[in-house]
């Protein structure tokens, strides 16, 4: 079993790393609704992996059946080596943050992170040491003795996250804890989390909607929709070189093209045909390439997309298209514009302006061109 | 115009009138007084029970010449030392709290399983159902449900006739200690579930989840994280079953069949059969007290629960 698993290990188990988790085809049905279909994945020891997804996609499903307040339909868990289906939550070696904290009202903050030491009965005596050394590391030395109601959003968050690693878990795992919190707070503790999970090297697992999140903290990221992995990539893989139009779209801002694959080369360049107009990209998927005929759409971020008012500025571009300004959303640090396009049927195109230096502002109703780099084009079926 | 009217429903229209006259009756500047115009009749109900309270006060120190069936002018405390002093409501007296003790106990282990299944359980079939068989006995009444237990556990009974089957000679299950008991716990289970319930609402699910993932048994999140977060819930209901159970006379008057009478009865007993109202209001005002007492017991001891109505949190 224990090979059956190492020889699938992802491209990521650099260096034969241990394998902390490893799900295998798990499945999970409620009456008859898929919500996880056939996931797998390995985590290599010390990793900090994010389960992304929108509401619904399966992922907090996952994240319990791996924590084991619920048992998979089908396919198995392992921990460290260990199937773990018949393992109650309680004999897991598993620290969880919950969604809501979860933190008990009746007790203080340091009761609260001396609970999971109790109930494992630990040393007594080594408790009170070791329950101040993680309220030290979570930044709260000195509050526990508060009431779990006297702490501030942050400050609760923090006893959490100690009263889930104080017994040196060999896994944590965060269901969305981040969820309620302001920006700023949340943003905050986002690197907190990977502070934390880097001093102490913790396997981790973060469940979240949030993709600044999942860029932010993770090693590894994985994409589910509808109950399905979409991929598994570093975070930066998974936002240069999305493995479909879902995890194109749901990270990052996308504008897609509808089109007809024109022509498909060796070297993984694709054309698409919209109207009379041909689109140069690159195929999105190697593992599944559009073939000639196949209608496909062409992905293009908002920020990979260059603006000028003169055609001849962007001579340099592959691509390049006019366009009518129909909107103009302020960011602050950025402009983002809603540009309609006669070519490919004035259908709305967004795009990113950071210029900094010359407030460049274009109006309403203003006739724009914009390009891009075919390289830049991700194509998909 | 026309198209203003049929913006503006009737029922709209029905509300605006009810205002205005509402506005004539009660002008805008009486709303302050509004909140205590609405407490009245609660008030003036309390108002007459402590009048009610005040005149048994009096009653209770007025002796009862046996001779002319008068009452006394002059106050006296002989009923007190009666009370105190005869055997019989000593006994009456000890018997109608340790009931309410055991009562308590064993209603609160029956009823917060009950409790706990009907708001944790994921079926809602199954959450209609103990619901509804929790109300059911409330329509019921109390004295019809004790003669209904007469019935059953008679020495003509369909218990005993069960018995019968297997061989097992008649056992005498009313008229006794244990059948009142039991009908008091089959007549409070109710209330304790229906007390217990709101306060194990109010723990998130997600806090057993958590103590399970810290390393806790369902033994250990029961004793340290249910039973300390639905203590609020243990004591109203407590309180209630205990008050009720100490007050109670149709289930002593027949289950217990005049051999296991309760204070309430002896009470009864002193304003209907032998009709010394005075000793009768004195035994009541006693039972006001001793009832009052254990309630400031609990309350001190424990604090108010969900009967502080969340104003302090225990």
């Amino acid at each position: 079993m224990q090979e059956a698993f190492r020889t699938v290990a992802s491209r990521e188990a650099e260096g034969g790393r241990e394998i902390a988790v490893a799900v295998r085809n798990v499945g999970m049905d409620f009456d008859g609704v898929h919500a996880v279909k056939n996931a797998s994945f390995d985590l290599p020891k010390g990793r900090f992996l994010t389960i992304l997804g929108p509401s619904g996609s399966g992922k907090t499903t996952l994240l319990r059946m791996i924590a084991g307040f619920q048992t998979p339909s089908s396919g198995e868990i392992f921990i460290n080596g260990e199937a773990v289906s018949a393992v109650p939550p309680h004999k897991r070696s598993i620290g969880m943050v919950f969604q809501r904290l979860a933190l008990f009202p009746h007790m203080t903050a340091a009761e609260n992170v001396a609970f999971p030491l109790k109930m494992r009965r630990r040393d007594a005596r080594t408790i009170p040491e070791r329950v101040e050394r993680y309220l030290a590391l979570v930044r709260l030395g000195g509050y526990g003795g508060r009431r779990i109601h006297e702490l501030s959003g942050g400050q609760q968050q923090r006893v959490a996250i100690a009263r889930a690693l104080v017994f040196e878990p060999d896994l944590l795992l965060l269901d969305e804890p981040l969820a309620a919190l302001d920006r700023k707070l949340r943003e905050e503790m986002q690197l907190e989390f990977r502070r934390i999970q880097r001093e102490l090297g913790v396997t981790t697992i973060n469940v979240t909607h949030d993709q600044r999140e999942a860029l932010v903290v993770s090693d590894d990221i994985v994409v589910m929709d509808q109950g399905e992995i979409q991929q598994k990539a570093q975070p930066i893989h998974t936002y240069r070189q999305p493995r479909n139009a879902f995890v194109a779209n749901f990270i990052g801002v996308t504008n897609f093209i509808a089109g007809t694959v024109r022509a498909v080369s060796e070297g993984g360049d694709v054309s698409i045909l919209r109207g009379d107009l041909t689109l140069a990209g690159k195929i999105g998927d190697p593992a599944n390439p559009p073939a000639e005929g196949d209608k496909a759409s062409g992905a293009i971020r908002a920020e990979q997309i260059r603006l000028a008012s003169d055609a001849a500025q962007l001579s340099k571009l592959d691509c390049v298209l006019a366009g009518t300004v129909t909107d103009t959303i302020f960011e602050g640090e950025r402009m983002v514009y809603e540009i309609a396009c006669a070519a490919i049927g004035d259908e709305v195109m967004r795009v990113f302006d950071h210029d900094p230096a010359a407030h460049m502002q274009f109006e309403i109703g203003e006739s724009v061109f914009l390009g891009w780099n075919a390289r830049d084009m991700l194509v998909f079926r | 115009m026309r198209a203003a009217r049929t913006a503006y429903p009737l029922k709209w229209r029905i509300m605006d009138a009810l205002e205005g006259v509402a506005a004539a009756i009660w002008p805008a500047r009486f709303r302050r007084a509004t909140p205590y115009l609405m407490l009245l009749p609660a008030v003036l109900l309390v108002g007459l029970l402590v009048l009610g309270l005040i005149q048994i006060a009096d009653a209770s120190l007025r002796t009862l010449d046996t001779t002319t069936f008068q009452f006394s002018d002059d106050y006296s405390i002989a009923n007190f030392r009666r009370a105190l002093t005869e055997p019989l409501f000593l006994v009456v007296a000890q018997r109608s709290l340790i009931a309410a003790l055991i009562v308590t106990a064993v209603t609160l282990v029956f009823a917060f399983p009950y409790a706990y299944l009907m708001v944790r359980t994921r079926s809602p079939r199954l959450r209609k159902f103990l619901l509804i068989a929790l109300f059911l006995p409330f329509f019921i009444g109390q004295v019809v449900r004790a003669y209904g237990w007469l019935i059953i556990l008679g020495n003509q009974g369909m218990v005993n006739e069960a018995l019968g089957v297997v061989g097992i000679a008649p056992m005498r299950l009313i008229y006794n200690y244990p059948a009142v008991l039991f009908g008091l716990v089959q007549y409070m289970l109710p209330f304790a579930v229906l007390m217990l319930a709101p306060a194990l609402t109010a723990i998130p699910e997600e806090l057993e989840a958590a103590a399970g993932s810290l390393g806790a048994n369902w033994v250990r999140t029961f004793i340290h994280v249910v039973l300390p977060l639905a203590r609020p819930g243990f004591i109203g209901a407590g309180v209630v079953v205990l008050t009720l159970s100490l007050t109670d006379f149709a289930v002593p008057a027949i289950l217990g069949g005049g051999s296991q009478d309760f204070i309430a009865n002896a009470i009864y007993d002193q304003f209907f059969r032998t009709s010394d109202q005075g000793l009768g209001a004195t035994l009541a005002l006693m039972l006001v007290a001793l009832g009052s007492i254990l309630v400031g017991l609990v309350f001190a001891l424990f604090g108010a629960g969900t009967l502080a109505m969340g104003r302090s949190r225990a």
